[in-house]
């Protein structure tokens, strides 16, 4: 008789303050199968990616490896050429979002002005297309394209045009790597910018017409400002990416003609698979990605996600 | 009826066999390898079998047996053994494949192949090796060797030499090799012992087009003057067609696998001392540098210094380049195939070289080694003998299609020769015979690296390629040093 009472009264408290733990911390348990697939795959590569920016030689035993300070950073400014590779990035990244979302936006305004529905979805769809090669394809074929000996670009040039075609990737192989960019992903700004326009009310574009705006008022001052979340998010996103480039430049000149077209990531790529410094290559990645954050951060906080949807 | 009967079971005999040949890597313990009995009694009811090969075997081995039997090594220690082999995807491959069931047959070793593409091929090379997995008994090696050597993960060959139940020199004859090849098996001159056996080897050689020769009436160059001229005459007297072409783009197998040819060749070295020395701004390096970069600036194509080895292949076989100032032999059937426009007009020679210079072309060997932790390196080694022999190389190169022979008496057999044309033999043999391959130190592809980079500013118009070559040569020293 007295068995099962015993056993009833030690195991009611327990239960009751599992429950009381359960219930006290609801919503963190809620979190936690979210939060630890947030450690798996974002803080412990991150954390391991300082690890080995510290250390002295790679080595999976945490505890043999050798403290090295800061001095894998320093080689990476010093013989690792990352202030180089962050230049060239920083080009890149300005001179093709600026480009992207300029032809985006014109692309898509002059879309959004056809009246007939067959010609705007085959603009559409033309329009689009770019984006759909993969980046590794569009440079072997832009290699392809661009050879000054077998390629059609330079023969249209030469032969349409009284101008002599430069020699893409060595004379100027950054402006090549950057219009071969823009050539890709303007498509992606022209979709979101498309959409965006759409949404803006037909009511609100007539007022301002019969106002007396001219063409470009209308778009300064009701079209882009109604837009703006668009606008915010469609740049953000491609900032992003572009800071990830790797498989069009990479394809294209390897980084070359020397370290002309070098990005960031091709940069890291080269330390860790050709040269093999992996904590090097280590080092540049923690520096990259604490810049990008910061910078992200800083242009959401400038822009600010709350004015955004207003 | 029975003739019913007969065809069910050749189907179900057939099905077996090509499931296992499917099975490829996988295929494990039985069927298929040594007897391959179920394979063979699908014909075995009409015909009587053919029986040439020693004892019993119902299959036709590609090779007899006999050609392996005569030598003093007991081929069968290890039977019922099994090793694996991890390769790139590499017409080595293809062409040993359907050889490999002689070896299955006369060691009772049956071989096992992982293939990979080339970067996942060297990722999982280094994976197994590193952590001492040992997975592969076998592998290939290249520019890495030093650097896989130093770690002391290869395992050196000289042990299985010096074994005699393990090699016979009488049949193995080494001395067919060729003196290039052996010595960088040795490491390229930084290890006193075997590092692994050479399977394929490349020379580089100078090409060009004979009609248009004919048509300026020029003589294929042997100096380096020589060689300019003629690139200069085509350059200017022809529209469409650039003097010659030439890797540009960096990479160290790229623009200084070629440069490094022509250094040597006016008498410098990579690494006067090792390593505190690099030579590269030596007078040798910087006048092959100069005339290498004015080459391809005066007359080769707009853009030079990004063209890789398969934009020189096509410029050439496009019609739209004079030469091919120097580069890997082994263009000659994509030079002369169906793929060219010029397949008729190209014509091969030894690589230029200064007047007062020594005649030196670049070589590459693709090898095979052993690791330390291989769990059959005896096996392995075997292997390694049998592939590398004569009676197997000659096969590969008489039977299936094979250019690349490391044995001399190869490239001088005379089927061998009229298949693959007489000419090209020629200047093969006598490149090989005095063929300088790159050593390739431990830091090689690092260093390379930066040296290739320099020197493609240099061919862009960057900078000199003085400046550059000693821009290259502190930075390799400094890779040593820091």
């Amino acid at each position: 008789m007295s068995t099962p009472t015993q056993t009833e009264s030690t195991s009611q408290p327990t239960s009751a303050r599992l429950r009381e733990l359960w219930n006290d911390y609801l919503p963190y348990w809620f979190m936690a199968p979210m939060v630890l697939v947030m450690v798996m795959i974002t803080f412990f590569p991150g954390a391991y990616d300082l690890y080995l920016a510290l250390i002295e030689e790679p080595t999976l035993n945490v505890f043999a490896a050798e403290f090295a300070g800061l001095s894998n950073f320093e080689t990476a400014f010093t013989r690792g050429g990352a202030l180089h590779s962050f230049v060239v990035t920083i080009t890149v990244v300005v001179s093709a979002l600026l480009l992207e979302s300029l032809l985006g936006f014109l692309l898509a305004a002059l879309v959004a002005g056809v009246d007939s529905g067959r010609t705007k979805s085959f603009y559409r769809v033309l329009f689009i297309l770019p984006m759909a090669v993969a980046p590794v394809s569009m440079a072997t074929i832009g290699r392809i394209m661009l050879n000054s000996e077998i390629g059609i670009v330079p023969y249209v040039i030469n032969t349409a045009t009284p101008f002599a075609a430069p020699a893409f990737l060595s004379d100027i192989p950054l402006l090549t790597v950057i219009l071969l960019d823009t050539w890709n992903w303007t498509p992606f700004m022209f979709i979101i910018f498309y959409a965006g326009l759409s949404s803006v009310p037909d009511t609100l574009v007539e007022a301002a017409r019969v106002d007396g705006a001219p063409l470009w008022r209308r778009y300064v001052h009701v079209i882009i400002p109604y837009m703006k979340p668009v606008v915010f998010v469609a740049t953000l996103i491609r900032l992003i990416d572009l800071f990830r480039t790797f498989g069009v430049v990479y394809g294209l000149t390897q980084g070359g003609p020397g370290t002309a077209t070098q990005l960031v990531s091709i940069n890291i790529y080269e330390q860790m698979f050709i040269n093999n410094q992996i904590t090097v290559a280590a080092a540049i990645a923690i520096v990259y990605l604490v810049l990008v954050v910061a910078l992200c951060n800083v242009i959401i906080a400038k822009v600010g996600f709350e004015g955004v949807w207003d | 009826m029975p003739s019913k009967r007969n065809r069910r079971h050749f189907l179900k005999a057939t099905g077996v066999g090509l499931l296992g040949s499917l099975a490829g890597c996988t295929r494990g313990g039985d069927s298929s390898g040594s007897g391959g009995s179920d394979g063979g009694s699908g014909s075995g009811d009409g015909s009587g079998g053919s029986g040439t090969a020693s004892e019993g075997s119902g299959d036709d081995l590609a090779i007899p047996l006999s050609e392996y039997e005569d030598a003093d090594i007991e081929w069968r220690q290890f039977e019922g053994s099994q090793i694996n082999i991890g390769a790139v995807q590499h017409p080595w491959v293809s062409a040993i494949k359907p050889a490999v069931p002689v070896f299955e047959e006369l060691t009772g070793i049956e071989v096992v192949w992982n293939i990979l593409p080339e970067q996942q091929f060297r990722t999982k090379r280094q994976t197994d090796v590193s952590t001492g997995a040992g997975q592969f008994d076998v592998f290939y090696m290249d520019q890495v060797v030093n650097q896989f050597r130093e770690e002391g993960w290869l395992q050196p060959l000289d042990p299985y030499f010096e074994d005699s139940s393990l090699y016979d020199e009488a049949w193995y004859k080494p001395d067919d090799l060729f003196e290039s090849s052996k010595w960088q098996a040795h490491g390229g001159g930084y290890s006193d012992t075997w590092t692994g056996l050479p399977i394929t080897v490349e020379v580089q050689t100078q090409f060009y087009r004979q009609d248009l020769y004919d048509k300026h009436g020029l003589e294929v160059a042997e100096t380096l003057e020589e060689f300019r001229q003629n690139a200069k005459t085509i350059h200017e007297n022809e529209s469409d067609v650039v003097g010659t072409v030439g890797r540009g783009q960096k990479g160290y197998g790229m623009n200084i696998y070629i440069l490094n040819t022509f250094l040597r060749e006016f008498g410098s070295s990579l690494w006067t001392e090792f390593p505190t020395d690099s030579g590269l701004d030596t007078d040798g390096v910087i006048n092959a540098a100069e005339w290498y970069v004015s080459l391809l600036q005066d007359y080769g194509p707009e853009g030079a210094s990004t063209q890789t080895w398969s934009d020189v292949l096509s410029t050439m076989q496009e019609g739209r380049a004079g030469h091919i100032v120097s580069d890997a032999n082994l263009f000659w059937p994509g030079l002369t195939g169906s793929d060219s426009s010029v397949a008729d007009t190209i014509g091969i020679a030894k690589a230029p070289r200064p007047a007062d210079g020594q005649f030196s072309p670049n070589a590459f060997n693709w090898q095979i080694s052993t690791s330390k932790n291989a769990r059959n390196s005896e096996q392995a080694f075997l292997f390694m003998l049998w592939a590398t022999s004569q009676p197997t190389n000659t096969w590969m190169h008489l039977e299936n299609g094979a250019a690349f022979s490391v044995r001399q008496s190869v490239w001088e057999n005379d089927e061998f020769r009229s298949r693959v044309g007489e000419n090209f033999a020629q200047v093969t043999l006598e490149s090989l015979q005095e063929a300088a391959p790159d050593p390739f130190d431990r830091k090689y592809p690092q260093w390379g690296q930066r040296y290739s980079e320099e020197l493609q500013r240099a061919i862009a118009g960057q900078k000199s390629a003085e400046e550059a070559m000693t821009r290259a040569a502190s930075i390799a020293e400094d890779i040593y040093s820091g």
